[in-house]
C-alpha cells in the first residue's frame, strides 16, 4: 500500500524538484517500503465482554448471554470514566480557546478608545462594508458613559439588536432602578441587558469569534471586560426534504445548514438525556463550528476518544464542507467504498446512534457524517425498516440485483461475446450475432463508447443550468438510443445493457458507493474482454480483498460478514428480519449495552400464565 | 510488523473456512478421477476409508497437540531442535509448498485454457493467477480468510448446485460392483490417497492465530468433516453419472458433471458459471498457499518481513510452474509423486514433531511452563 505516500507540495514547483518527487514516488511505489511503526486504531472488544467470552470458553456454556429476555445491564467500569472525559472533553475545548486567547496581544482595556482603535484595526474598519460599529452613550446613576458596540450586518438579528440591547442602554437606563450596585458592569449586565444570551469576555480573541459568529459585542468606557450578546439571525434555507434519500414511508424532514437546528432535529428524533452533543470547531481560521453525538451509554468509549481525537487532531485553515472532513478523518483514501457514512436524514442518524455510532455534524452542511460505517449497512435505505418486513426484503434483493448490475453487467456482457458464446442459448446468440453484424467496433470499443456517453449525459446532467435541462435529456435519449443503433455503431443489444446498467447504479442507496462502482465498472469491463470470466473473477477477487481488509474506526469494513462475530448485527445484514426480532446491536460496534429490545417485545403475544418464551417464538 | 502480525486474530469461522476452500479445491481439480482410478466403481468407498484414516490422524495430532496451544510446527520444532530443527523443518514445508503451488497454478491455468481460453499462450492466462496470489499476500493472511468466509458458503452452495442438477443424469447401476477393482485396491492403494486432505497441514502454521486449542479442534474436525462430505458426494455423484470406463478418462471430473446441466431450452451450458467458482477457489488456494510460502520463509529464517518477499517468490513459483513440457506432464506429477507421498510431509512429519516434543523433550516444556 503506497499509504504513506505523502507528495510534499514544492511552494515553486521547480522542475528538479518535481523530478526528485517523482523519483520518490517510484521508488516508494515499486520497491519495499519499512512500514511505519506507528499501530492503527482498532476498536477492541470491551473488557467485561472479554471476560464474558473468556469465562464462557472455560465453562463451555454458550448460551449463558441470551438469559430469560431481561435487559442486560451492564455494569461497565469505564462507564464512570465517560463522564470524567467528557468533562475533560469540554474542559479542552475551553482551554484551546484560553490558549488562542493568550496568542491575542491584549485583553480589553478600560479605556474605550483603545478597544474602539483596537476593533477598526482588526476588522479593518471602514473597509469592511458589512461591519457596523456604533457608537452611543448610556446614563447610570446619573452619569453618562460612552460606550460602542459592534457587530456584522446581516448575520444578526437587528431586531433583537434593537429591543434587546440599545433599547435598554439608551433609554431604559434612564429609569430610576431600585438597586444599589455601584459598580456599572454588574449594573448593566443585571439590571439593563434583558437579552437571554450574553456572555462577558475579557480576551479579544473570544470577542472577535463571537462576533465572527453572528454575535454583538458591546464596549463600555471604563469597563474591563465586555459584554457579547449572541444575536444571530443569518437567512438560511429551512427544514425540507431531503435530496438523496428519498423515502415513500417515514419521516420527510432532512437536515438543513444550520448546526443547532440539525442537533435539535436529532435530539427530537431521540428524545434521551444521554444523547451527548460535544462541540468542537475545526479549522485555524474558518473555525467551523463541529458537533459531535453520541449517546453516552450506549457507544463505545474508545470509539468516541477515537473520533474525538481525530477531529481536534485536524489543522486546515478553512474547512467548510463534510465531504472534506470526511477526507480528513477517514482511514484509508484508496478503499473502493465510503467509510463513513453521510446522511441527510435526522431519523437515519437517530438510528445509527442508537447502534453505538457517532455522528459529526459540521456548521452550514445538511450532510452528517456518521461513523463507522460498514459495507453491508452502505446497501440499505432507512425506508427498509419502514416498512413491513417481507417489503422491505423484496427492496433490498431488487437492490441488490441493481447493485451486481451496475457494477457486472457490462463486464460479462463483453466477456460471454467474446469468450463465452456457449452459454448464451443458441437463438439469443443468433439475435445478438445479427445485432452486431453491421457495427465496425469491437465489443469492447462498443460498450466503452456508450458507457463513455453515459456517464456524460450523467455528469452534464447535474451541471447543466435548469432550464435546459429538459434539451439534455432529448439529446441524450437520441444519440444514445434510435441514432447509435441507426448508424450501426452500436448494436441495440448494447443499448439494453448500458441503460439496464444506469438503472441498477441509480438503486444503489449510498451515493458516495455509486461513484465507486461506476468507476469500478470500467475496470470490469476490461477485465472481461481480457480474459472473460477468467478477468471478472480475479477482479472480484481484488476487490474483495480490497475492501475486506479495510477497516472503519477499527471495524473491519466487510462486518459482521466477515470477520463472523458472536451474536448481532444479523437480523439486519442482507435480509431482515422482522422489527420485533432484532433484539441486540451489532457486536462489531462493541456498545455497552448490548441488548436492543428482551427476547419478547411484544408484551401482547405472551399469555399472563405462560413465561416460557414460546410466544415470542412462535412468530 | 512482527509484532502487529502477532495480533492478528481470527475465528473458527474464518479458520474452518480457509481449510475447506484449500482442501475443496482438490474436488474441482480431479479428485473423483483419482478415486474411480483408485478402486473402479468403488471409488466412493475410498473416500470413506481415507477421511477415517484423516480422521485419525488428525485425532492424534490433536491429542499431541494439547500442551503446544498457540504454537506452529516450526516453534515446535524449534523447541525440541534448536534453529536446525526449525530450519529443516521449514525448509521441507517450503519445498513442498512451492511444488505443489507450481503445480496446481500449472493445472489451474491449463484448465481454464482448455474451458474457456483456448488462444491464449499458457503465461498470459497464469498471469492472472500470478496477480491474485501476489495480491493475496500482500492483503495479508487476515484479508484471505475473511474473503474465505464470505465466498466458501458460495463455493460449497455452488458445487452442490451442480451435484444436484445433474441428478436426472444419476444410473444407479453404475456403482456395481460395489467392491469395484477389490479391496486391494480399495484399502492398499486407496491408502495413499489420504493425501487429498494434505492442505490440513496448514493448520499447523494458523495456529498461533487462532489462539485456543479448543478452535483448533473444532477446526480441524469440521474441515475435515464438511470437505469429506463434498467429496464424496462429488465422487458419488460421478460414479452415477459416468460409468467407469468413461469416468478413469474424465479429464476434469466436476466441470464435465456442470456441463450436462439442462433444464428445457434457455437453461443449457450454464458450466461457464462454474468457470467463477473454479476461478475463486483457485485465486484462494494459490494466494493462500502463496502467503505461507513466505509466511513460513519468514518465519524459519526469522526476518522481520515478508512482504520484500513476495515478487521474488511470485517469480521463481511462476517459472517453475511453466517447467513441465505440457498438462498431462504436470497432472502426471502431481498425482504420481505429489498426491501419492504428500500425507508423509502433511501427517507424519507433524506427529513424529510433536512426539518427540512431548514426550522426549519434557523438561524444556515444563520449564517453559513454569516461566509462563
Amino acid at each position: 500500500m503506497p499509504k504513506n505516500v505523502h507528495i510534499k507540495c514544492p511552494e515553486s514547483i521547480e522542475g528538479v524538484k518535481a523530478l526528485a518527487d517523482y523519483k520518490n514516488i517510484i521508488k516508494q511505489l515499486l520497491f519495499f517500503n519499512v512500514p511505519p511503526k506507528d499501530e492503527t486504531f482498532i476498536l477492541k472488544e470491551r473488557e467485561s465482554e472479554i471476560k464474558e467470552l473468556q469465562s464462557e470458553e472455560e465453562e463451555q456454556q454458550p448460551k449463558k448471554r441470551r438469559e430469560k429476555g431481561k435487559i442486560r445491564k451492564i455494569t461497565n467500569p469505564c462507564c464512570d470514566n465517560n463522564t470524567g472525559k467528557e468533562g475533560n472533553g469540554g474542559n479542552g475545548g475551553e482551554e484551546d480557546k484560553q490558549n488562542q486567547g493568550a496568542k491575542s496581544p491584549t485583553e480589553v482595556s478600560k479605556k474605550l478608545s483603545d478597544n474602539l482603535e483596537y476593533m477598526k484595526k482588526i476588522y479593518s474598519i471602514p473597509t469592511n462594508g458589512d461591519m457596523v460599529l456604533r457608537e452611543f452613550d448610556i446614563v447610570v446613576k446619573n452619569e453618562v458613559i460612552p460606550a460602542f458596540m459592534i457587530f456584522f450586518d446581516g448575520m444578526t438579528d437587528r431586531k433583537v439588536i434593537n429591543d434587546n440591547i440599545m433599547q435598554p442602554l439608551m433609554l431604559l437606563s434612564n429609569l430610576d432602578i431600585k438597586s444599589d450596585e455601584q459598580d456599572v458592569e454588574s449594573f448593566v449586565k443585571d439590571h439593563i441587558l434583558p437579552h437571554c444570551q450574553l456572555k462577558v469576555e475579557k480576551k479579544y480573541r473570544s470577542i472577535i469569534d463571537e462576533v465572527n459568529f453572528g454575535g454583538c459585542a458591546l464596549f463600555i468606557d471604563g469597563v474591563e471586560t465586555s459584554f457579547v450578546a449572541d444575536v444571530k439571525g443569518w437567512e438560511h434555507r429551512g427544514v425540507e426534504r431531503p435530496n438523496t434519500e428519498l423515502v415513500l414511508r417515514g419521516p420527510q424532514e432532512g437536515f438543513g445548514e444550520l448546526l443547532r437546528v440539525n442537533t435539535a432535529l436529532v435530539r427530537k428524533t431521540l428524545k434521551d438525556e444521554d444523547l451527548i452533543v460535544e462541540n468542537i470547531s475545526i479549522g485555524r481560521r474558518s473555525k467551523t463550528p463541529c458537533s459531535m453525538l453520541y449517546i453516552k451509554d450506549i457507544a463505545n468509549d474508545d470509539l468516541v476518544d477515537e473520533v474525538r481525537r481525530r477531529l481536534k487532531s485536524i489543522d486546515v485553515d478553512y474547512i467548510y464542507d463534510s465531504g472534506q472532513l470526511e477526507q480528513m478523518i477517514e482511514d484509508c483514501a484508496l478503499v473502493p467504498a465510503p467509510q463513513i457514512l453521510a446522511t441527510e436524514r435526522p431519523d437515519r442518524v437517530a438510528t445509527l446512534l442508537t447502534d453505538g455510532k457517532v455522528a459529526v455534524m459540521i456548521h452550514g452542511n445538511p450532510f452528517v457524517l456518521v461513523m463507522p460505517a460498514t459495507f453491508p449497512e452502505l446497501l440499505t435505505s432507512p425506508e427498509d425498516t419502514y416498512v413491513r418486513f417481507p417489503y422491505g426484503n423484496f427492496l433490498r434483493i431488487i437492490r441488490g440485483i441493481g447493485i451486481a448490475f451496475a457494477l457486472l453487467l457490462p463486464g460479462i456482457y463483453v466477456a460471454v461475446t467474446n469468450f463465452h458464446h456457449e452459454m448464451i442459448p443458441t437463438d439469443l446468440i443468433l439475435a445478438i450475432a445479427a445485432s452486431r453484424e453491421k457495427v465496425p467496433f469491437p465489443s469492447v470499443v462498443e460498450i466503452l463508447i456508450m458507457e463513455l456517453a453515459f456517464e456524460l449525459i450523467r455528469e452534464a446532467g447535474i451541471r447543466i443550468p435548469g432550464p435546459i435541462g429538459p434539451t439534455l435529456g432529448i439529446v441524450g435519449a437520441l444519440i444514445l438510443g434510435q441514432a447509435a443503433v441507426a448508424a450501426n455503431i452500436v448494436s441495440p443489444i448494447l443499448i439494453i445493457v448500458v441503460a439496464v446498467t444506469g438503472i441498477g447504479s441509480f438503486a444503489i442507496p449510498n451515493f458516495a458507493l455509486g461513484f465507486a462502482f461506476r468507476i469500478l465498472r470500467f475496470g470490469y469491463i476490461f477485465l472481461g474482454a481480457m480474459a472473460g470470466f477468467l478477468g471478472i473473477t480475479t477482479g472480484l477477487f481484488l476487490h474483495g480483498l480490497w475492501l475486506v481488509s479495510a477497516k472503519s474506526y477499527g471495524v473491519p469494513f466487510m462486518s459482521p460478514l466477515a470477520p463472523k462475530v458472536r451474536v448481532g448485527g444479523y437480523e439486519n445484514l442482507l435480509a431482515r428480519a422482522p422489527i420485533w426480532k432484532q433484539e441486540v446491536r451489532p457486536d462489531y460496534l462493541n456498545p455497552k449495552d448490548t441488548r436492543r429490545q428482551p427476547k419478547i417485545s411484544r408484551g401482547w403475544v405472551q399469555k399472563k400464565e405462560g413465561e416460557d418464551g414460546n410466544g415470542g417464538k412462535q412468530d | 510488523m512482527a509484532m502487529a502480525e502477532n495480533k492478528i486474530k481470527f475465528g473458527k469461522w474464518e479458520a474452518s473456512a480457509l481449510i475447506i476452500t484449500l482442501i475443496i479445491t482438490q474436488l474441482i481439480l480431479g479428485f473423483p478421477r483419482l478415486m474411480v482410478e483408485t478402486a473402479g466403481t468403488a471409488g466412493w468407498i475410498v473416500v470413506l476409508y481415507v477421511t477415517i484414516l484423516a480422521l485419525l490422524a488428525f485425532f492424534i495430532i490433536e491429542k499431541l497437540y494439547s500442551s503446544f496451544k498457540g504454537k506452529d510446527l516450526l516453534d515446535i520444532s524449534e523447541r525440541i531442535g534448536g534453529s536446525i530443527l526449525r530450519i529443516l523443518v521449514g525448509i521441507i514445508f517450503l519445498a513442498y509448498f512451492i511444488f505443489i503451488i507450481s503445480i496446481v497454478l500449472r493445472s489451474f491455468a491449463e484448465n481454464m485454457k482448455v474451458i474457456t481460453l483456448q488462444q491464449s499462450p499458457i503465461s498470459y492466462v497464469t498471469m492472472f493467477f500470478i496477480i491474485g496470489m501476489i495480491a493475496g499476500a500482500y492483503a495479508g493472511i487476515e484479508a484471505l480468510v475473511r474473503f474465505c468466509a464470505i465466498v466458501m458458503p458460495i463455493i460449497l452452495a455452488g458445487l452442490l448446485l451442480i451435484f444436484i442438477a445433474v441428478s436426472p443424469h444419476f444410473n444407479f447401476e453404475n456403482i456395481f460392483p460395489i467392491l469395484g477393482t477389490g479391496p486391494i485396491d480399495i484399502f492398499g492403494k486407496g491408502f495413499l490417497r489420504v493425501s487429498v486432505f494434505s492442505a490440513i497441514s496448514l493448520l499447523f502454521f494458523i495456529t498461533p492465530f487462532i489462539k485456543t486449542h479448543k478452535s483448533f479442534r473444532t477446526v480441524g474436525y469440521v474441515s475435515i468433516g464438511v470437505s469429506a462430505a463434498f467429496f464424496f458426494v462429488g465422487t458419488f455423484a460421478y460414479l452415477l453419472v459416468y460409468p467407469f470406463p468413461i469416468g478413469v478418462e474424465g479429464f476434469l471430473p466436476v466441470y464435465q458433471l456442470s456441463r450436462l446441466v439442462e433444464y428445457g431450452r434457455f437453461f443449457q451450458r450454464i458450466e461457464s458459471v462454474f468457470v467463477l467458482i473454479w476461478a475463486a477457489s483457485a485465486l484462494i488456494y494459490l494466494s493462500s498457499v502463496f502467503y505461507f510460502i513466505v509466511y513460513v520463509f519468514k518465519k524459519t529464517f526469522k526476518l522481520e518481513y515478508y512482504k520484500p518477499l513476495i515478487l521474488p517468490f511470485a517469480i521463481l513459483i511462476f517459472n517453475i510452474s511453466l517447467i513441465p513440457p505440457n498438462l498431462v506432464t504436470a497432472v502426471e506429477l502431481e498425482s504420481k509423486y505429489i498426491r501419492t507421498y504428500v500425507w508423509i510431509i502433511s501427517f507424519v512429519i507433524p506427529i513424529v514433531i510433536l512426539v518427540t516434543a512431548k514426550y522426549f523433550k519434557r523438561g524444556t516444556n515444563k520449564e517453559e511452563k513454569k516461566n509462563a
